[in-house]
């Protein structure tokens, strides 16, 4: 609470930001904890993974067609695995892909902040998959090496303070609604 | 409820005194924030903490303000109330 009143006193003020943040938190959060828990392998890096469960050989035409969509979004030679386990149910596939699509697109906040916070949401929760998928998001979209090392120093500074925090159970002081 | 009695920033020592000012400058407010108070509750602790804060915490390849962004995503992510 302290952070978003902080980044509302820095100039972010418009609340349209801060649901944007959260939309990015839970889509990532979500799709981290599926890949995670089954055990999905990183698509970019090496990994002695073995998923827990088989992905779908084919998929039906509706579902085979947002995969393509999927895969151009993230500028790949293959949709994600986390994508393909979602297809074998195109209804659901659909609806979560275009939540997912819109979450991430340029709006108040640009597409590769919102990576630098996906990679932040992968890192404070351990995902590998997340990790690595965000990592080269990020970087493919512009992420510098200086801006990496900010990234990785500001999720290490506050996975510190929000555990001192919790530990000691300090209560909130900061009016999360306070503006410039 | 909070598990220990938090300093005051009158009972801090007073080198720490100046940095909680400077700290309520940083971030436009006109109290010492908790956090500030308990880090510097042990200012060996504190005081080395404080400065790599700043310096990842000021504009670089990445604004303060994105900063502030990233640091709100991992206190979601964390479920952090405070």
């Amino acid at each position: 609470m302290a952070h978003a009143a902080a980044g509302k006193l820095q100039g972010f003020s418009d609340d349209q930001i801060w649901y944007e943040l959260a939309y990015v938190a839970g889509v990532t959060h979500a799709l981290n904890a599926v890949a995670d828990g089954l055990g999905l392998p990183p698509e970019f890096s090496p990994s002695s993974r073995t998923p827990l469960i088989g992905l779908p050989e084919s998929v039906r035409p509706e579902a085979a067609g947002l995969l393509d969509e999927v895969a151009a979004f993230y500028a790949m030679d293959h949709p994600p695995a986390v994508f393909r386990w979602m297809a074998r149910d195109p209804g659901f596939f659909q609806g979560y892909w275009g939540a997912t699509r819109e979450a991430f697109v340029d709006r108040k906040l640009d597409r590769p902040m919102k990576e630098s916070l996906a990679l932040a949401a992968s890192l404070t929760a351990k995902s590998e998959y997340g990790v690595d998928f965000h990592l080269r998001e990020a970087r493919r979209l512009g992420l510098s090496e200086q801006g990496l090392t900010e990234t990785v120093e500001v999720v290490q500074l506050f996975n510190t303070v929000t555990k001192i925090a919790d530990a000691l159970q300090l209560e909130p002081d900061f009016d999360p609604r306070a503006s410039a | 409820m909070e598990i220990v009695r938090l300093r005051e920033p009158h009972e801090l020592e007073p080198e720490d005194q100046k940095f909680c000012e400077a700290t309520k400058s940083w971030f436009h407010v006109d109290f010492v924030p908790k956090m500030s108070r308990v880090l510097l509750t042990l200012p060996a602790f504190g005081r080395p903490y404080g400065r790599a804060s700043r310096r990842a915490m000021s504009d670089g390849a990445l604004s303060r303000g994105q900063k502030e962004l990233i640091a709100t995503m991992v206190s979601a992510i964390n479920v952090c109330e405070y």
